[in-house]
């Protein structure tokens, strides 16, 4: 009986085999809607998952990097009366879960203040030698340099702030703070570098000093209100819950970039969420070409399938035909559509594609020009996945009318 | 003949037939007794509508019928379901159609393979039983070809030969000449007629032409549905339609919008009555 079983399953293979073969044209337009369609949602992901990991990571380089963590409540209301309690902790925690990339700071809030008018700011004192660890501000630097670990009261402010202020590099920026108990302080600084960013957060608002000036000038030798760790994307969340645990019980916030800023991280979702419904009207697509040349191809053969019933075929034989047929089309769909889509991710991934026509330089935000697609395996498998059971589900309803033939009619009529 | 119950290989008795196009009845065979013998080549003879077809697929095991008996080599025919009537055919009965027997995919001698192939047996023996059925039927060396690069004689003598290697007791041809010219066609009649004697396998053919009837070993003359003894007799009409086609064998759904048109038409009656305005 298994003998035979396989010599009925091999002759079923070989109509169908043979059917395709025999409507060459037919059969590769099929299959090549399929791969292109397969092929550019793959590029889709793959220039999505690129953009991505760019804004992400540009966005996270600018100032903020991957995580932060602070004393309990300092995100929303930042205090320097919320100073981190014991740094040392912190970065012994830090050494535990193998980070080196990290930086620390103390922020503010302050006013800078020229001949002409005053801004408000926030004041970053930072880590002149640490800070290029975690982010990469010292290159938005477009006017003058970035802090040098000798400086002392210098000052860099972002480019609206000084176009406001009407100030130029070496001129005199006089800073207005208050110390942690509340008492106004005032000191006089000059002016090394500004941010030509481009972005507003960055451009608008910030006056960044060395972390011992600011330090000194409110008179909080060795405190900070921040550290600033830098990490691969993929680590964000396991870094996040193994520092939360290693710091437990130290009254500490331990917040990842999305925790901070979870607009970005609502702005990735809604892309993908983009690109499943592109999903959808390909796997429509992909659906309706191949039921119709299933279709097609199962109405022409109406009288042949007849009379193969005639002569002892069973309709589940002749179903199983038809489903051959529907699945090979698919595999092979999307079997070239992967190999096609990978070979165009490849390439552009290599060699970047360049977006700098239809991105107007201030309107960048955290996007680079040259978006270098990638490619992530659970979206190519979701999607090859998605469009194989679409192109089986084609297949269905020809190979259940074809297996409801009464093969007289069938035979008169075909 | 035929008194020999282990030699009647077709026993019919009275075989009703109706088709019905919504619930318009037509009558397709009447109270039809027939017997045949194992080893007879038999002929059904008949005008176009005379019911051929529908007696040839009621054996065949490829259709229903209303009411009677039919008994194809001791099994009752009309008790199996559908997944029997396939084994059925596909283990006791060789079919030749009018044309386009075939696969077009499969070569001649694969077409031939493939009922040896569904019964089970390997390619290769499968292939070696057609590649003999098709010397049988004279077109040996044409086994490669496709059925696009045969003359039509040629592929119904690879349908011949398909149905003769499933190895059947019975091979039942619904007019093969139907679609040939006449030398083609008596050449056809004469091969099987041939097969018929050599092999024992018996043969009923359907056909209304003059040289199949000719080569008959039994003519069996069909008329509006009833076997008649000659040409000249006019075959008795059934009282009624109603008696021939009851309206019980109407399809279920049929006879539930049947009934639903009655109901239907009996309410409206009694409003249009109500509130006429003709005068
Ligand atoms: N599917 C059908 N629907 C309705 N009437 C049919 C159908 N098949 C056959 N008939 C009718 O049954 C009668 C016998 O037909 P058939 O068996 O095909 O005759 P033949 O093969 O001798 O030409 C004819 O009157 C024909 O019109
Ligand atoms: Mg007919």
């Amino acid at each position: 009986m298994n003998q035979s079983t396989s010599t009925v399953i091999n002759t079923i293979l070989t109509v169908a085999l043979r059917n395709l073969l025999a409507h060459r044209r037919r059969t590769f337009l099929t299959i090549g809607a399929i791969a292109v369609g397969l092929a550019s949602l793959i590029f889709l992901w793959g220039f999505n998952e690129g953009l991505h990991r760019n804004m992400l990571g540009n966005f996270q380089d600018a100032i903020i990097g991957s995580i932060q963590i602070h004393h309990q409540g300092f995100f929303q209301h930042p205090e320097l009366s919320k100073a981190i309690a014991n740094p040392q902790k912190v970065v012994a925690a830090l050494r535990q879960a193998d980070v080196s990339r990290y930086s620390m700071r103390l922020e503010s809030f302050g006013l800078a203040a020229s001949d002409i008018t005053t801004q408000g700011v926030m004041l970053i004192g930072m880590d002149p030698l640490r800070e290029g660890e975690v982010t990469q501000l010292g290159k938005r630097i477009g006017i003058g340099r970035f802090l040098a670990p000798e400086d002392e009261y210098t000052i860099i402010l972002g480019a609206t702030t000084a176009n406001n202020l009407q100030v130029k590099l070496g001129d005199e920026v006089v800073i207005i703070g208050y110390d942690r108990f509340g008492a106004m302080l005032a000191e006089s600084f000059t002016l090394i570098g500004i941010i030509t960013s481009g972005e507003m957060g960055l451009d608008k608002g910030m006056a960044i000093t060395t972390l011992a000036t600011l330090q000194q000038m409110v008179d909080m030798p060795d405190r900070v209100t921040t550290v600033v760790i830098g990490s691969d994307e993929s680590r964000v969340p396991a870094l996040t819950a193994e520092l939360e645990a290693a710091l437990q019980g130290e009254r500490l916030e331990v917040m990842p970039w999305y925790a901070m800023f979870p607009v970005m991280k609502e702005w990735v979702s809604l892309h993908n969420g983009f690109l499943y419904l592109f999903l959808g009207v390909v796997l429509f697509i992909v659906l309706a070409g191949e039921l119709n040349t299933l279709l097609i191809s199962m109405l022409e053969r109406t009288r042949e399938f007849g009379v193969l019933m005639a002569i002892g075929t069973t309709g589940y034989q002749i179903a199983a035909i038809l489903l051959v047929e529907a699945v090979v089309i698919g595999i092979v769909g999307i079997v070239s559509g992967i190999l096609l889509g990978y070979v165009i991710v490849l390439f552009t991934g290599k060699y970047g594609i360049d977006l700098s026509i239809l991105l107007g330089s201030t309107s960048r935000f955290y996007v680079d020009p040259l978006i270098h697609p990638h490619l992530k395996l659970d979206h190519l498998g979701i999607t090859s996945g998605v469009i194989l059971v679409a192109s089986i589900f084609a297949g269905l309803y020809p190979a259940w009318r074809a297996s409801k033939l009464q093969p007289v009619e069938a035979i008169r009529n075909g | 003949m035929g008194n020999n119950q282990d030699s009647s290989i077709i026993d019919l008795r009275n075989l009703h037939k109706c088709y019905w196009v919504g619930t318009m009845p037509f009558p397709a065979l009447h109270g039809l007794n027939l017997e045949i013998a194992a080893g007879e080549f038999a002929v059904v003879a008949g005008r176009s509508g005379s019911g051929k077809s529908t007696l040839l697929n009621i054996v065949g095991a490829l259709e229903s019928a209303d009411s009677g008996s039919v008994e194809v080599l001791g099994q009752d025919i009309l008790g199996m379901n559908s997944d029997q009537r396939t084994q059925f055919r596909l283990r006791n009965i060789g079919f030749v159609f009018q044309a386009y027997n075939l696969v077009r995919v499969f070569t001649a001698r694969e077409n031939v393979a493939y009922v040896c192939q569904l019964q089970g047996k390997s390619r290769k023996e499968s292939m070696e039983i057609a590649n003999h059925w098709l010397h049988e039927v004279e077109i040996g060396h044409l086994g490669y070809r496709r059925p696009d690069q045969l003359s039509g004689g040629q592929q119904q003598r690879v349908a011949v030969a398909r149905a003769l290697a499933s190895n059947p007791k019975l091979i039942l041809a619904d007019e093969p000449t139907a679609n040939l010219d006449s030398t083609t066609g008596r050449r056809l009649i004469r091969l099987m007629h041939e097969l018929n004697h050599r092999f024992g396998t018996t043969f009923l053919i359907s056909s209304h032409d003059p040289d199949v009837k000719q080569a008959a070993g039994r003519l069996i003359k069909l008329a509006d549905g009833q076997i008649v003894d000659s040409w000249d007799e006019v075959p008795e009409p059934p009282q009624s339609l109603s008696s021939s086609c009851p309206s019980s064998h109407l399809p279920l759904g049929e006879r539930v919008r049947n009934y639903i048109k009655l109901k239907r038409q009996s309410r409206g009656g009694k409003r249009r009555g109500g509130n006429q305005r003709r005068s």
